[in-house]
């Protein structure tokens, strides 16, 4: 048992990972019932704005550049950490605004529609960085590693899941405590009363999609050191978040923090005993569950099925 | 007595196959010259029925799968396995890729076919993940990344005489005969009493239940059944390539093959499938040699397709040819559309 542990902490922080990489897309599917499928390449855009901004050439004029890669690299990275999904949010806008007449159709239509702007964007970044690897900095304070019970353990990895849980907190606190996350609640619920009591609904949306899109930017920023960065990580991040949300159950914020959990012990734990199959771990729980149980874990009844 | 015009549906060969095994027929004599290479037409021809297999699946029982690379790559593995391990004989080795993405297919269908809508989407994207990481883990059976190779193109032996299939024409006419056996027995399938219930499920499987029908024994077999023939062409598809690689099973790939029978218009017609993988493949070797971001435009016309022309290229021919009005092609396509991810609702 002692000797899993490492593992299952692991596993449990990768957990988390894969649980903030599918916040975004929870709350999209969750409260405006479409499937973002652009949620893996915004993702990836995410991690891109922060390598450029974090990386020494920076997108500002010459003078300002100057000026900030004269701080020192925890402010720049904290100023990353708000400018990259800030911009990855205005892209976040214009999709909202193709995505707007597809409201009240089938969610196929917005699905197809992301699906779009998901390959636009990826071959975007193909076109401006190229297909290579980047390597995003971080400061030195959450480099390195450090030594605890004979085990040499990363940091960063604490540090990732430690922002993972203040996120997933803070987006709970967001919609299940004040009354802008009741008003998305009830406009998600019935779209016709809240508009009748005067609440402008379209700016809502657009508000929840951008508050989306910047979250899979941030996922985006934490997870990109660890992982890497390259055109693909868009794929590579959509897929596990679709497969968190299914698994956890489409509208049910615990379920798909559960399952995002339960994903990353499956392949944290299947890594100790046979790493080459531990990515075949989240497939097999996925099956395992979904056979037995309709909805995933927590599911409701949504618009995305019978 | 004037003899009254009978259905196609009702045929067993139709004009229009007529037409296509004959202008098919003449393929080797033009390809060369238009700029094109014999091989194209031999991968046409396996994509095609590939993608006529598939859309059993999406098109005739409106069931969204999509990972359906694994059958395919499960046949291709199985088809050089065969060969090397049990017999070298080319029947043996087709029946092999046949049944064992068919087993592959049932055993997959246990566990989704109780299941619509995004969800059993889901499910065929995971097991279609689980073959695939198979294939590429598995070094010592299927060969990992590297591929399965030095596949043969075994000769075909009829009994009374016997055909070398290495050069690509002969190989080219080969999987002709084969593509027009499979193209008949699809087209009965899909209007036998049989295929009539897997529509009728497909609009709805509520009411097809209260009428009696077993819905969750006809989605499985016709699971089964769309596997095992793309496992066939999958076997085909290892003696084009002389190997099997693990590619053909990933989602980009089985994505693929959905956008092809999307654009051609399977959802409205059984020609559908055919016209797609011709776009597809000609698009890829015209486009793909003038840009490299050919997926990019392929995949933004399957978008624009899908949004506003549900209907395909099939739909606008069938308008054009067949009198039939376009609109109602279109409401048609629209409409299984909705039901591919609907799950079996009627709006």
């Amino acid at each position: 048992m002692f000797d899993l542990l490492p593992h299952i902490l692991n596993g449990l922080t990768l957990g988390l990972l894969f649980a903030l990489i599918a916040l975004g897309f929870m709350l999209i599917v969750g409260l405006m019932e479409q499937i973002n499928l652009a949620h893996g390449s915004l993702f990836a855009l995410g991690a891109y704005f922060a390598m450029q901004l974090m990386g020494p050439r920076p997108p500002f004029p010459a003078d300002l550049a100057q000026s900030w890669l004269a701080l020192p690299l925890g402010w720049r990275y904290a100023a990353t950490l708000i400018l990259a999904p800030a911009a990855v949010g205005l892209v976040g806008i214009a999709i909202e605004f193709c995505m707007r007449r597809t409201y009240g159709k089938d969610p196929l239509y917005g699905l197809l529609l992301t699906f779009g702007a998901a390959m636009v964007i990826e071959e975007m970044i193909r076109l401006t960085w190229g297909t290579r690897d980047y390597v995003l900095q971080v400061p030195q304070a959450v480099n390195g590693g450090f030594i605890f019970g004979d085990l040499i353990w990363s940091t960063y990895r604490f540090y990732a899941a430690g922002i993972a849980v203040a996120v997933i907190g803070l987006v709970w606190l967001l919609i299940e405590k004040t009354s802008f996350g009741a008003t998305v609640k009830a406009g998600a619920h019935d779209s016709e009363i809240v508009r009748a009591l005067g609440i402008d609904l379209t700016r809502l949306r657009l508000l929840v999609f951008v508050f989306g899109t910047m979250l899979a930017a941030v996922a985006g920023i934490i997870v990109a050191p660890i992982w890497g960065i390259r055109p693909h990580m868009g794929v590579d991040a959509v897929i596990p978040a679709f497969l968190v949300i299914v698994l956890g159950g489409v509208g049910s914020f615990w379920g798909a923090v559960v399952a995002g959990l339960l994903v990353g012990l499956a392949v944290g734990l299947s890594g100790a005993y046979a790493s080459e199959w531990s990515l075949l771990s989240m497939y097999v729980l996925l099956v395992a569950v979904v056979t037995f149980r309709a909805r995933g874990l927590w599911g409701k009844k949504s618009m995305l099925e019978a | 007595m004037i003899p009254t015009p009978q259905s196609d549906s009702a045929r067993l060969i139709t004009p229009t196959m007529l037409v296509l095994w004959l202008v098919l027929a003449t393929v080797p004599f033009w390809i060369a010259r238009v700029g094109l290479y014999p091989y194209l037409g031999i991968e046409i021809l396996i994509w095609s029925l590939y993608a006529l297999a598939f859309n059993l699946v999406l098109g005739t029982a409106g069931l969204p799968s999509f990972g359906h690379g694994a059958y395919f790559g499960i046949g291709a593995y199985a088809f050089g396995l065969c060969q090397f391990n049990v017999v070298a004989n080319l029947w043996a080795c087709l029946a092999a890729a046949l049944a064992v993405a068919g087993l592959a297919g049932a055993l997959v269908a246990l566990f989704i076919s109780h299941r619509r809508g995004i969800y059993y989407a889901f499910m065929t994207i995971a097991f279609g993940q689980i073959f695939w990481t198979v294939a590429i883990k598995s070094h010592k059976v299927t060969g990992g990344e590297d591929g399965l190779l030095k596949i043969a193109r075994l000769p075909a032996d009829f009994g009374f005489a016997s055909f070398d299939l290495a050069g690509n024409v002969a190989f080219y006419y080969f999987v002709l005969m084969v593509f027009g056996i499979a193209v008949i027995v699809l087209w009965r399938l899909v209007h036998s009493p049989y295929g009539r219930v897997i529509a009728a499920i497909k609009q709805s499987e509520t009411r097809a239940a209260h009428l009696g029908y077993n819905v969750w024994l006809y989605k499985a077999s016709i699971f089964a059944l769309s596997a095992a023939v793309s496992g066939f062409a999958g076997g085909l598809f290892a003696m084009a390539q002389l190997a099997a690689f693990p590619d053909v099973m990933s989602l980009h790939q089985s994505g693929y093959v959905v956008m092809m029978t999307l654009v051609g218009g399977g959802l409205v017609s059984f020609w559908g499938p055919v016209i797609g993988v011709f776009l597809f493949l000609i698009a890829r070797d015209v486009i793909g040699a003038m840009t490299n971001a050919w997926m990019l435009y392929f995949g933004l016309l399957f978008i624009a397709v899908v949004l506003f022309r549900p209907e395909g290229v099939a739909g606008a021919i069938m308008a054009a040819w067949q009198n039939r009005s376009l609109n109602s092609m279109r409401q048609q396509g629209g409409t299984a559309l909705r039901l591919l991810l609907g799950g079996g609702r009627w709006r």
